[in-house]
C-alpha cells in the first residue's frame, strides 16, 4: 500500500493530497472488511472443531468425583453407570439343626439400556448353595449345577445371544456373585438361590446369621513372585505375583455414606421351628418384631420392612429350660444312604478341681482403616477386658498392626500392674488407619520365643478379617502354628467369618463374634472360660455297626461350652455312635444308638459341604495335593449340587429377549459401606466437602432402636447445567472486533499524518 | 505491514470468539430443523427415530407454548451433547404424561430462552414420541440451587418441570436453576 500512495503522490502531484487520502483510507477499510470476513469464515470452520472439543471437555467432566460441578451424573459416557435398583428378601426357615435360607434378588433396570448386572454378596460360609432359580415375568427357570468354566461358557453365550440367564458364582466360601444378563430396560428379574445351614450352638444357645455386606476388603500388594511357565517348555514365563489374583472379583463399588442414601433394602423372615420348648429369642443388630404361634415356634420380621444391607443380622436363641439339650441326633436317607448328624456337648469340667496352668497370651489387634468407627472400639473394649482378666502369673504381650506393625514388649512379659498398665495406655492410645497387613502380625504372634513348655500358648486375634489373602494367612498359620492356639474374635458389623472360622479351626481355637460394643462384656467373658478352662481333647468318634464316612475326619479339641458336631454318611443306620475324649486330665465317652435319630432335613448337603472344607483345609496343612482336592470337591459338588470355587450354578431362559444389534451394557451393583465404618479411612479423604445435611460421614452404627434413613429414598434430582458459554464469548468476539478495527485505524492515521508531513 | 499485525491478531481473535459463540446458536436452530424432521418420522413411526446417524440421543417429545409462539423437541438424556442440540429429558424421571414429575431441561440462551416469556397460567403442550399428546398449566416458578431441587421422583401427582439456569441474562454460568412447574390438565389422543 504503501507503495500505491507514492505513485499516487506522484502522478498527480497538484490534485488535492487530503481527498486523495481519504479515498485511500476507505479503499483500504474495504479491502479490509473483505479480509475480516474471509477470516471469519475460516473462523467459523475453525470453531467447528473447537466447539466440539469443548463439548466433549464438558462430557468427560461427568466424572463421580465432580459431583458438585453440576452436571448430571449419568451411565451416557460408559464412565458412570447409574445404578441397577436392587432388592433383597431373605426368607429362613430353622427345623431343628439346620436352616434353609432363600434370597431373593431383584434387580430392577430403571435406564433405557439393556443391562447385564452383577452383584457380589456375601453368604454364610458354611452354607451349601443348591438352587439357582430366575423368575422373568411368570415363567420360572431353574439352574443346573455346572463346571465353573462349563457355566462360564453357558452364561456368555446366552448372554451373546441376547438370551436371560443367571449365574452363581462363589468366590470365597462365604462370598458370592450373581451375574444376570440381557436384563431390558424397564424390566424386572428375580433371581433366587437358597442354602442349607447347620445352627450353631453355643453353651445353651443357639444362632444364625446372616451377612448381608462384603466388607471392602485389604488386598496386599505383592511381595513374593511365584513363575507361571509357558505350556510349550521353551522355559520362558512371567511372574505372577499377585497374592490376591481374583481381586477384582471380590471387590465392588462401595457408596460413600455421606454423598449417597443408602442402598439394596433388604426384608428379613425367619420361621423358627426350634424343636424345644423357646425362651429368650433375640435380635442383636436390627429391631425386629417376634410373633409366637406356639411355645416351640416363633416367626421374626423386621420391624421397619426394609433395612439397607449393611450389617450382619444375627438372631439368637435359648430354650426355656435351665440348660440346652446335651445331645442331639439327626437324620436323613437320601438315595441308598443314610446321611447322620450329632451335636454333643461334652459336659464342663470343675474349675476347682484343676488349678489352670498358667498362660502365655499373646493379643494382636487389628487397626487397619476398615476398622475405623465404632469396631477399633470394640477391639480397644475387648482387648482392655482382656488384659484386666489376666493372672499375674501369666505372661503377654500386644501387637498392634496396619500396614506396619508393633510389638509391644521384645518378648512376653508377666502380667504384673506395670506392665499391665503400659499395655493399656498403648491400647488405649490406638487408632485406625492405613491398610491391612496381617500376615507379618500373625507370624510376629506365632514366634514362640519363650519356648516354655509349661506353658499354654495361646493367641488372641482381634480383627474384622477385611483382607483379600485368606489363603496367605492359612499357610502361615499351617507352618508356624508350633504349639500356639489360636482364638480369633471377629469385630463389627460385617467381619469376615470364613476368615476367622477357618483360621480358627487351622489354629486349633475358638472363634468369637462381637458385633456391638453391648456384646464386648458377655462375649470376652465366654471367650476367656474357652481360654482359663481345660479343652476336651483326644477325641474320637465309633460308629458300632455301620460303615461311615465322619467329617471332621481329625476331631478338634473343643472349648467350655462348645458343642462337637458330627455329621456322617453311613451305610446302614444300624447300631451306635459311640465319642470318647478327655476333659481335662478325666476320661469321658458317651454312647448314642442311631435308631433314636430324629428326621432331619438337608443333612447330606451339610455333609458334603463339610467334606468340601475339609479337602480344603486338607489342602492347606499340604495334606493332598491341589490336583486330588480339586477332584474330590469336584465330585462331591456334583454329587449333591452345590455351588462350590470349582462349581457354579447357571440358569438359561431359552427365549431370547435382547433384540440383535442392541448393545448390552455391564453395571456392577455398588455396595453400602457395612454400618460402624468409616468411608475416609479406607477409601482417602474426599476432595469436597460433604453437604451439611449429610456431613456425618460414618455409615450408620446406630442400636438396632435408631431410626435409619429408608434404604429406598430414590437419589435426588440434580439438575443439569443449562447455560452456554455462547453470549459470553460473543461479546467478547465483537469487543474485540471493535477495539481491533480502532487500533487499525489510528495505526493508519498516524501514517497518514507521517506521510503528509 | 508489521503495524498491522496487533490489531489483525485481535480481529481474528474476537472474530474466533463470535463465531464459537454464534456457532452454538447456530448449532443450536440448525439441530431443532433436523430434530422436527426425526420427531415427524418418530410419530409416523412409533419408533424412536436418530436424527442424523452418529447421534447418541433421540427425539422425546415436543414441547409447546402457543400464547408465545414457542416450540422445541426434546431430546433423551441431559449430556453436555444433547443439550446442544435441544432440551433434554431428565433420564431418571418419568416421562410426561406418567406419574410423577417429569423433568425437562435446556439452555437459557437457546432452546428454554422462550421460558422468561412463559406466565403463570400459560397453557403447555407436550406431544411424545408415540404420538400422545398433554396438556399441562404453568401454575408456579421457583429458584433453586442444581443440587436441592426439591424435585422429588416418587411423586404421586401429573408434573411437569421445566428447568434452565438462573438468572436468565447473565453471561456466566452460576448454580442457581429456573424452575417452571406445570400441572396435567388433559391428554388427547
Amino acid at each position: 500500500m504503501d507503495h500505491h500512495d507514492t505513485v499516487d503522490s506522484d502522478e498527480h502531484p497538484d490534485e488535492h493530497p487530503w481527498l486523495g487520502g481519504l479515498i485511500k483510507v476507505g479503499l483500504f477499510l474495504l479491502a479490509q472488511s473483505i479480509a475480516v470476513l474471509l477470516v471469519s469464515f475460516v473462523a467459523l470452520l475453525v470453531s467447528f472443531e473447537t466447539s466440539w472439543s469443548a463439548t466433549t471437555e464438558q462430557a468427560s467432566l461427568l466424572q463421580p468425583g465432580d459431583a458438585k460441578s453440576g452436571s448430571l451424573l449419568l451411565k451416557e459416557d460408559g464412565a458412570t453407570t447409574e445404578a441397577i435398583r436392587l432388592g433383597t428378601d431373605v426368607d429362613i426357615t430353622v427345623s431343628g439343626p439346620t436352616l434353609r435360607t432363600r434370597v431373593t434378588q431383584i434387580f430392577r433396570n430403571p435406564t433405557r439400556d439393556w443391562v447385564e448386572a452383577t452383584y457380589v454378596y456375601p453368604l454364610a460360609s458354611d452354607g451349601a448353595v443348591d438352587t439357582l432359580k430366575m423368575v422373568v415375568g411368570d415363567r420360572v427357570i431353574v439352574g443346573d449345577i455346572k463346571e465353573r468354566q462349563q457355566a462360564r461358557v453357558i452364561y456368555e453365550q446366552a448372554r451373546r445371544a441376547g438370551q436371560k440367564a443367571a449365574l452363581t458364582e462363589q468366590e470365597r466360601p462365604n462370598i458370592f456373585t450373581n451375574s444376570v444378563a440381557n436384563i431390558g430396560p424397564g424390566e424386572t428379574v428375580l433371581v433366587q438361590i437358597e442354602y442349607q445351614e447347620p445352627v450353631h450352638q453355643a453353651g445353651n444357645e443357639y444362632s444364625l446369621r446372616v451377612p448381608l455386606v462384603v466388607g471392602p476388603r485389604y488386598n496386599p500388594a505383592p511381595i513374593v513372585q511365584s513363575v507361571d511357565f509357558r505350556n510349550d517348555n521353551s522355559g520362558w514365563g512371567a511372574t505372577n505375583s499377585d497374592p490376591v489374583p481374583d481381586r477384582d472379583r471380590i471387590s465392588s463399588p462401595v457408596l460413600d455414606p455421606a454423598k449417597s442414601a443408602p442402598v439394596n433394602p433388604t426384608s428379613i423372615t425367619v420361621h423358627l421351628k426350634a424343636g424345644f420348648a423357646l425362651g429368650e429369642v433375640k435380635s442383636h443388630h436390627h429391631n425386629v418384631k417376634i410373633e409366637s404361634p406356639d411355645n416351640m415356634t416363633r416367626v421374626v420380621t423386621l420391624v421397619d420392612g426394609t433395612v439397607p444391607a449393611d450389617r450382619d443380622f444375627e438372631l439368637t436363641w435359648k430354650p426355656t429350660a435351665e440348660k440346652a439339650p446335651s445331645v442331639g441326633l439327626f437324620r436323613e436317607h437320601l438315595g441308598d444312604a443314610d446321611y447322620q448328624l450329632a451335636f454333643v456337648t461334652p459336659p464342663a469340667a470343675e474349675q476347682a478341681i484343676q488349678k489352670p496352668l498358667p498362660r502365655e497370651v499373646v493379643f494382636v489387634i487389628d487397626n487397619s482403616g476398615s476398622m475405623g468407627g465404632t469396631s477399633i472400639e470394640q477391639a480397644k473394649a475387648s482387648l482392655l477386658y482382656a488384659l484386666g482378666r489376666l493372672q499375674p502369673n501369666d505372661r503377654f504381650n500386644v501387637i498392634r498392626f496396619d500396614d506396619t506393625m508393633d510389638v509391644l514388649f521384645t518378648t512376653s512379659v508377666p502380667a504384673d500392674a506395670a506392665h499391665v498398665g503400659e499395655a493399656t495406655s498403648f491400647v488405649s492410645a490406638l487408632q485406625a488407619r492405613g491398610g491391612t497387613e496381617m500376615v507379618p502380625a500373625m507370624r510376629a504372634a506365632l514366634t514362640d520365643k519363650l519356648g516354655d513348655t509349661n506353658m499354654v500358648r495361646q493367641i488372641v486375634f482381634l480383627t474384622d478379617g477385611a483382607i483379600g489373602n485368606e489363603q496367605q494367612l492359612f499357610e502361615t498359620i499351617t507352618a508356624m502354628r508350633g504349639r500356639s492356639r489360636i482364638f480369633m474374635v471377629g469385630i463389627g458389623s460385617a467381619p469376615n467369618t470364613y476368615l476367622m472360622t477357618r483360621a480358627s479351626e487351622l489354629g486349633r481355637g475358638a472363634f468369637t463374634h462381637i458385633g456391638s460394643v453391648e456384646q464386648v462384656e458377655e462375649r470376652m467373658r465366654s471367650l476367656f472360660a474357652k481360654l482359663e478352662n481345660p479343652a476336651v481333647t483326644g477325641l474320637t468318634a465309633k460308629f458300632s455297626e455301620a460303615n461311615a464316612d465322619v467329617t471332621p475326619a481329625i476331631i478338634p479339641d473343643l472349648y467350655r461350652g462348645e458343642p462337637l458336631v458330627l455329621a456322617a454318611k453311613l451305610d446302614k443306620l444300624a447300631g451306635s455312635l459311640e465319642i470318647k475324649g478327655r476333659v481335662g486330665d478325666r476320661p469321658w465317652s458317651v454312647t448314642l444308638p442311631l435308631q433314636n435319630a430324629a428326621e432331619g432335613k438337608g443333612l447330606s448337603k451339610l455333609w458334603a459341604r463339610r467334606k468340601i472344607g475339609d479337602a480344603e483345609v486338607a489342602r492347606t496343612l499340604r495334606e493332598r495335593t491341589p490336583e486330588d482336592t480339586d477332584k474330590t470337591i469336584l465330585a462331591l459338588a456334583l454329587d449333591h449340587q452345590i455351588v462350590t470355587r470349582l462349581t457354579s450354578l447357571v440358569a438359561v431362559d431359552k427365549t431370547p429377549s435382547r433384540p440383535e444389534g442392541q448393545p448390552l451394557k455391564l453395571s456392577q451393583l455398588p455396595i453400602n459401606l457395612p454400618a460402624g465404618w468409616d468411608f475416609a479411612k479406607i477409601f482417602g479423604e474426599r476432595p469436597q466437602q460433604p453437604p451439611a445435611q449429610l456431613r456425618d460421614r460414618r455409615a450408620d452404627a446406630g442400636e438396632p432402636t435408631a431410626r435409619r434413613p429408608a434404604p429406598v429414598t430414590p437419589d435426588a434430582i440434580r439438575l443439569p447445567k443449562t447455560a452456554t458459554s455462547a453470549e459470553l464469548e460473543m461479546i467478547a468476539g465483537l469487543i474485540m472486533i471493535v477495539l481491533a478495527l480502532i487500533l487499525f485505524v489510528f495505526k493508519r492515521r498516524q501514517t497518514l499524518l507521517a506521510d503528509a508531513a | 505491514m508489521p503495524r498491522l499485525i496487533s490489531p489483525l491478531a485481535l480481529a481474528l481473535i474476537g472474530v474466533i470468539l463470535f463465531g464459537d459463540g454464534a456457532y452454538i446458536h447456530a448449532k443450536a436452530w440448525l439441530a431443532q430443523a433436523l430434530l422436527e424432521r426425526a420427531f415427524d418420522r418418530s410419530i409416523a413411526t412409533g419408533q424412536p427415530v436418530k436424527p442424523w446417524s452418529w447421534a447418541d440421543t433421540w427425539p422425546v417429545a415436543r414441547i409447546e407454548v402457543k400464547r408465545i409462539g414457542a416450540s422445541a423437541i426434546v431430546l433423551a438424556g441431559t449430556s453436555g451433547q444433547a443439550l446442544a442440540f435441544g432440551p433434554g429429558h431428565l433420564d431418571q424421571t418419568v416421562q410426561a404424561g406418567e406419574r410423577g414429575v417429569a423433568v425437562y431441561a435446556a439452555h437459557r440462551d437457546t432452546h428454554f430462552r422462550f421460558l422468561r416469556n412463559v406466565a403463570i397460567g400459560d397453557i403447555i403442550d407436550v406431544t411424545r414420541n408415540d404420538g400422545r399428546r398433554f396438556r399441562y398449566r404453568a401454575d408456579s416458578s421457583t429458584i433453586v440451587r442444581f443440587d436441592a431441587s426439591g424435585i422429588d421422583p416418587a411423586a404421586t401427582h401429573f408434573e411437569l418441570v421445566l428447568a434452565t439456569c438462573w438468572p436468565f441474562d447473565a453471561v456466566t454460568s452460576g448454580p442457581e436453576r429456573y424452575l417452571l412447574h406445570a400441572t396435567l390438565i388433559g391428554n388427547r389422543k
